[in-house]
C-alpha cells in the first residue's frame, strides 16, 4: 500500500511494532495504531523501557497518545530480532531502583560540579527547562 | 479501564435516563466543539456496570449465566447508579432462573428451555426477538416513572414470530430482557434499538425528552425485510446492544441555529467570497467517520452529522464475522483467539475489563467463529510483557463455537501504486515500490499472517489513512514547485534525463511529467463591499470580507520632497522663534508706560533707558545689518511673511522712532507685491493701515514722495500693488496725503521736483489702464482723491477715474 511514496508518511507504520523516543527521555514501545496529521501516535500495548547501563526494565502502560509535538524519534522494531545479546532485562523494581541510583549519582557530581564552580566564582545557570527560553 | 468503544468514534454509550434531559444542552455544545467524535459517556456508569457484572460473574454462572452477565451488565449500565445493584440482582440467571423479586412472573426464556445448551444463541437470539417488542409495547404503558413495577409476561408466541427477524447474536440484548424489570433504561435502549429498526423516521425522536413519548405508541415491531439485513450485525453492533446506544443530542433542536449559521449571506455586489465560511459540523480536523449503514442513517447523514450513531453494518452474514475492513472490536477479537487456548485462573483484580471481554467472547462466539482459535496470542510476539491487561481470558467455556471461516485478513502490505493518491514522480514511486516489494518479500508471508492475527489491526480504517495522507498531500500543494521543493524536481529531473540517456526507447513512462498538486495563485484584492444605493459601507464583516476600519491612504514622499518640506518647516519655525522674541520685547516696551507710572522717581531713568534700548533693539533686529536707515528687506519679508509677524509689525511702528517707521515703512512700500503675494492666505496686512497712516501723516514731502516712489518702484509693481487691498489702500492714503500737503500748504515741496507729479502722473495712467476687475477697492477712499487727480488729469480722464474708482465728487 502506496501512501505517498517518498515522503516521511506514518500510514505505512501503522499496525507495527515502534520504538519511540520522547522528548522528556523516555522510551517507549508499542504497537503503532493510529496517527493524524501532526503526528500525533496512538500506541498499544506500549511500554515503557527504563535503560540504566547494561540492564533494562520494561514497565507496562497500556495504551498511550503521544502528541507529535514530543516525539524525538520513532522507528521500527523488528518483530523477529528480538532478543538482546548485551542487553540484560531485569525486573520492574530492580530497574527503578538502578534508575534512581544512576539519578542520585549524577545529582551529585552535579552538585560538587556547582559547587566547585562557585568557589571559583563562576556559575554555570541550570539547563533544567530545556523548552523554556 | 480499557474501553475499547472509545476507539470507535461513532459508538458511543448511551446516557442515563436521568441525566439525559440536562446533559442534551452539553452535548450539542459538545459536538459542535470536538465534532463527532466527541464521546460523552460517562465512565463510572459503565465501570459500576461492569463491576456488577464481575460479581456476578463470580458467583458462579454457566454458560448462560453469562449471557445473564451481559443482560445483567446491559441492565446495569443502562442504570442510574441508584438502580444498578437492583437490577443487576433482579436480573435472574438464565441457569438457575430464580424468579425475580419483583412481581413478575418469572418467565425463562422459552427458547431457553426448549433448546437447553443446544444453540445458545439463537436461543438467546429469539429470546430477545420475543423480547423486545413485548418490551417495546411494555415500555409505551409503563411510562417512565414506573421503575417498580414489573413488566407483564412477555408475550411468549411473538418469540416464535421472530425467530428469523432477529440474527441470534442478539443474545445478550434479549436475554436480559424478558423475565428482567423494564428498567428505565433498558426500555429506552429497546426503544433505540426499536429506533433503530424503524429506520430514519423515529429517528429525530432520539432524544430524551420524546423517548417515553415516542414509546407510547408503539407497538410490536414489524420489522422489514429490507431492514432486516442491518440487523445482521457485526460484533460489535452486538457490544452496542450490550453496552448501549449512545445518546445523541437532540438533532432537531438546534438545527434551526445550526442551518441559520450555515446560511450565507445573500451575495453582494463585489467582494469575491462573502460571509464567513458556512460552520462545519464537522470540524475540518476531525477524521472521516465510519460508514454507516445507508438506509438508516443515510438521511441524518445528511441533515445531521451528529445523528444517532448506530453503527448497523450493511451486510453481514449469520453467524459469519464480517469482512475486515469493518472493524471488529479488538477485544472480542482477542478474547476469540484466546478463549479455546489457556484458561487460566481469573484474576479477582481484573474485574471489569475481563468482564467485558468475556462479554465480548460470548457475543461473538458464534458470529465470528474462530478463525484464530488454532494459532496463539498473537499479541505476545516479544514475550509476556506486551500483554498487561488482558493476559487472562476468561475462564469459562463459552459453549460451543461453530467454526466460522476465518475473517478476512488484514491487507498483506503489498505494494499498491496508487495513482489517484500520489503525485509523485513516477520514477519516484517506482522506486518506493520497488524497495517496499523487497522488503515486502522477506517478511510478506510472516507479516501478513501476524498481521492476520494481531486483533487489533486496522483500528485505523482505509478511510482515516486516506484521509491523513490527503492532509499531508495538501500540504505539498504548491503554485511553484520550483521555488518550494526545488532540490527535488531538480534531482528527479536530472534522473529522468539520465534514464533517456541509459535506456533510450525502453520505456517511454520515463518521459512522463511530474505531477504535484499545483494550486492556481489567486489574487485576494479587498474591495469594500457596497450596496447599490446605500451610505457608507458594510457593518457585518467576515473571515472572507474583512472591514477596513480605517482608510488609510499611503502617501510616499519621495527623500527630495521630505528635505524640502522639512526646510520648509525650519524656517518656519525659525522665523516664528524671531517674533516671539521680538514679541517679548515689544511687549516689554508696551508695558514700560504702566511700569513707568508704578517706577519710583530714582529708577524712572533707569527704567527709560531700558525702554529705549528695548526699542533699539527691535528695530535693529529688523533692519539691515549695515545701514541704519533701510529696513533689510530679507528679515522683514520674513517675518512679515507670518501672520504673527505683521502683527508684530503694526503693534511696533508706533512705538518706534519717527525715522525708523518711516524707514518701516518703506521697506514695506517696496517689497507689497512680496507681502500681498505672502498674504493672500492670510489678508491681514490690513492690519497695518492703521499704524502706516500715522506714519505717513507724520511724513514729510519728501520722504512721503520716496514713498511713492518706492511703491512703484520695481516693474509692474504698481499694478500688482493695485490688485491688492492693502497696496490700493496705501496707495490712496499716500495721494491724499499728498493732496493734503498740497492743499493745506500751498509752498509744500511737494511740487519742488517733478518727481510728485510724474509719479502721480504714472499712478493716473495705472490706474486708467488696470482693468476695474483688478482692482481691488480699498478700505476706505480718502475723500480728496478726486481733488488731487484735477490737478493733474483732464477732466475727461477725471471722470474716467471718477467712475472707476467710485470717487464720489466732492468739493474740496
Amino acid at each position: 500500500m502506496n501512501y505517498m511514496p517518498g515522503t516521511a508518511s506514518l500510514i505505512d507504520d501503522i499496525d507495527k511494532k515502534h520504538l519511540v523516543l520522547l522528548r522528556d527521555g523516555r522510551t517507549l514501545i508499542g504497537f503503532l495504531r493510529s496517527i493524524d496529521q501532526f503526528a500525533n501516535l496512538v500506541f498499544h500495548q506500549t511500554v515503557e523501557r527504563i535503560h540504566v547501563g547494561k540492564k533494562f526494565g520494561d514497565i507496562p502502560r497500556g495504551i498511550f497518545i503521544v502528541r507529535g509535538e514530543n516525539v524525538v524519534l520513532l522507528g521500527e522494531i523488528d518483530i523477529d530480532k528480538l532478543c538482546d545479546n548485551v542487553l540484560q532485562q531485569v525486573s520492574i523494581e530492580e530497574i527503578l531502583e538502578e534508575q534512581r541510583l544512576q539519578q542520585q549519582a549524577k545529582q551529585k557530581t552535579e552538585k560538587a560540579k556547582v559547587t566547585a564552580l562557585k568557589d571559583r566564582g563562576l556559575s554555570i545557570p541550570k539547563a533544567d527547562n530545556l523548552d523554556e527560553y | 479501564m480499557f474501553r475499547f468503544q472509545s476507539l470507535d468514534e461513532d459508538c458511543t454509550l448511551e446516557k442515563e435516563e436521568g441525566l439525559v434531559e440536562e446533559e442534551d444542552e452539553i452535548d450539542q455544545f459538545n459536538d459542535d466543539t470536538f465534532g463527532d467524535g466527541a464521546i460523552d459517556d460517562d465512565w463510572q456508569e459503565e465501570h459500576k456496570r461492569l463491576a456488577e457484572l464481575e460479581e456476578q460473574k463470580n458467583n458462579g454462572l454457566g454458560g448462560l449465566g453469562l449471557g445473564a452477565l451481559g443482560m445483567g451488565g446491559m441492565g446495569g449500565g443502562n442504570a442510574s447508579t441508584v438502580h444498578l445493584p437492583p437490577p443487576a440482582s433482579r436480573v435472574p440467571h438464565p441457569s438457575s432462573l430464580p424468579p425475580p423479586h419483583h412481581s413478575l412472573s418469572s418467565m425463562p426464556p422459552p427458547g431457553l428451555e426448549e433448546r437447553g445448551g443446544g444453540d445458545l444463541a439463537e436461543s438467546l437470539a429469539m429470546l430477545i426477538l420475543g423480547a423486545d417488542p413485548a418490551i417495546a409495547s411494555v415500555g409505551g404503558p409503563a411510562g417512565p416513572g414506573d421503575r417498580s413495577t414489573g413488566l407483564p409476561p412477555p408475550s411468549i408466541p411473538q418469540q416464535h414470530h421472530h425467530p428469523s427477524q432477529l440474527p441470534p447474536h442478539h443474545p445478550l440484548t434479549s436475554s436480559g430482557l424478558p423475565p428482567g424489570p423494564p428498567h428505565p433504561s433498558l426500555l429506552s435502549y429497546q426503544q433505540h434499538q426499536h429506533l433503530i429498526r424503524r429506520g430514519a423516521a423515529p429517528m429525530p425522536q432520539m432524544n430524551s425528552h420524546n423517548i417515553w413519548e415516542n414509546n407510547l405508541g408503539f407497538g410490536p415491531v414489524s420489522i422489514t425485510p429490507g431492514l432486516l439485513t442491518q440487523m445482521e450485525d457485526s460484533p460489535l453492533m452486538s457490544i452496542i446492544k450490550e453496552v448501549g446506544l449512545p445518546n445523541r443530542p437532540p438533532p432537531m433542536m438546534s438545527e434551526d441555529g445550526r442551518d441559520l449559521s450555515e446560511r450565507a449571506p445573500p451575495p453582494r455586489s463585489s467582494s469575491p467570497v462573502i460571509g464567513s465560511p458556512p460552520v462545519r459540523a464537522v470540524p475540518i480536523g476531525t477524521p472521516p467517520k465510519q460508514p454507516m449503514s445507508h438506509a438508516m442513517n443515510h438521511q441524518q447523514q445528511i441533515h445531521h452529522p451528529t445523528a444517532v450513531h448506530v453503527r448497523a453494518p450493511v451486510q453481514h452474514q449469520h453467524r459469519y464475522p464480517p469482512s475486515f475492513p469493518e472493524r471488529i472490536s479488538p477485544n472480542t477479537l482477542l478474547n476469540i483467539a484466546n478463549s479455546p487456548l489457556c484458561r487460566p485462573p481469573f484474576p479477582a483484580g481484573m474485574g471489569p475489563v475481563l468482564s467485558q471481554i468475556q462479554r465480548a467472547q460470548m457475543l461473538n462466539s458464534q458470529v465470528a467463529g474462530f478463525p484464530r482459535g488454532c494459532q496463539g496470542p498473537p499479541l505476545l510476539p516479544g514475550g509476556g510483557g506486551f500483554r498487561p491487561f488482558f493476559g487472562q481470558p476468561p475462564p469459562h467455556r463459552m459453549g460451543p463455537h461453530p467454526g466460522g471461516p476465518p475473517p478476512n485478513h488484514n491487507h498483506v502490505p503489498c505494494p499498491v501504486i496508487r495513482h489517484n493518491t500520489t503525485h509523485l514522480h513516477p520514477q519516484h514511486r517506482r522506486m518506493l515500490t520497488q524497495r517496499m516489494q523487497s522488503r515486502g518479500g522477506e517478511r510478506g508471508g510472516r507479516v501478513g499472517d501476524w498481521r492476520s492475527r494481531d486483533p487489533y489491526s486496522n483500528l485505523m480504517t482505509q478511510r482515516e489513512k486516506e484521509w491523513v495522507a490527503k492532509i499531508q498531500m495538501m500540504q505539498l500543494q504548491s503554485t511553484d514547485p520550483y521555488l518550494d521543493d526545488y532540490y527535488y524536481q531538480n534531482y528527479f529531473e536530472k534522473m529522468e534525463k539520465r534514464q533517456e540517456r541509459d535506456r533510450d526507447g525502453v520505456r517511454k513512462e520515463h518521459t512522463t511529467k511530474l505531477i504535484t498538486p499545483q494550486v492556481a495563485k489567486l489574487e485576494h484584492t479587498y474591495r469594500p463591499v457596497q450596496f447599490a444605493g446605500s451610505l457608507g459601507k458594510l457593518t457585518v464583516s467576515s473571515v472572507n470580507n474583512p472591514r477596513k476600519m480605517i482608510d488609510t491612504v499611503v502617501t510616499s514622499r519621495t527623500d527630495d520632497e521630505e528635505k524640502r518640506e522639512k526646510q520648509v518647516w525650519n524656517k518656519r519655525r525659525q522665523i516664528l522663534y524671531t517674533v516671539e522674541k521680538m514679541y517679548s520685547l515689544l511687549l516689554e516696551v508696551q508695558d514700560f508706560e504702566k511700569r513707568f507710572m508704578q517706577t519710583p522717581e530714582e529708577q524712572r531713568e533707569a527704567l527709560l533707558e531700558q525702554h529705549k534700548t528695548h526699542t533699539l533693539q527691535l528695530y535693529a533686529s529688523l533692519k539691515e545689518k549695515e545701514w541704519d536707515d533701510r529696513v533689510s528687506d530679507e528679515q522683514c519679508l520674513l517675518i512679515m511673511s507670518v501672520r504673527k509677524g505683521k502683527r508684530l509689525i503694526s503693534r511696533l511702528i508706533p512705538f518706534l522712532p519717527p525715522l525708523q517707521a518711516a524707514t518701516v515703512v518703506m521697506g514695506i512700500a517696496r517689497n507689497l507685491p512680496a507681502l500681498a503675494k505672502k498674504d493672500k492666505q492670510d489678508q491681514v496686512l490690513c492690519w497695518l493701515v492703521e499704524p502706516i497712516a500715522v506714519v505717513i501723516s507724520s511724513l514729510s514731502s519728501a520722504s512721503l514722495t520716496d514713498l511713492l516712489q518706492e511703491l512703484q518702484g520695481s516693474e509692474g509693481q504698481l499694478s500688482r500693488v493695485l490688485q491688492n487691498k492693502f497696496g490700493v489702500t496705501l496707495l490712496y492714503l499716500i495721494l491724499s496725503e499728498g493732496e493734503r500737503m498740497q492743499s493745506s500748504n500751498p509752498t509744500c515741496q511737494l511740487m519742488d521736483d517733478n518727481r510728485w507729479t510724474e509719479l502721480v502722473f504714472s499712478v493716473t495712467r495705472e490706474l486708467l489702464n488696470v482693468p476695474s476687475s483688478s482692482l481691488s477697492p480699498p478700505l476706505f477712499t480718502p475723500p480728496n482723491l478726486l481733488s488731487l487727480f484735477s490737478r493733474y488729469v483732464d477732466r475727461q480722464r477725471l471722470e474716467l477715474l471718477q467712475e472707476k474708482l467710485q470717487i464720489s465728487a466732492l468739493s474740496r
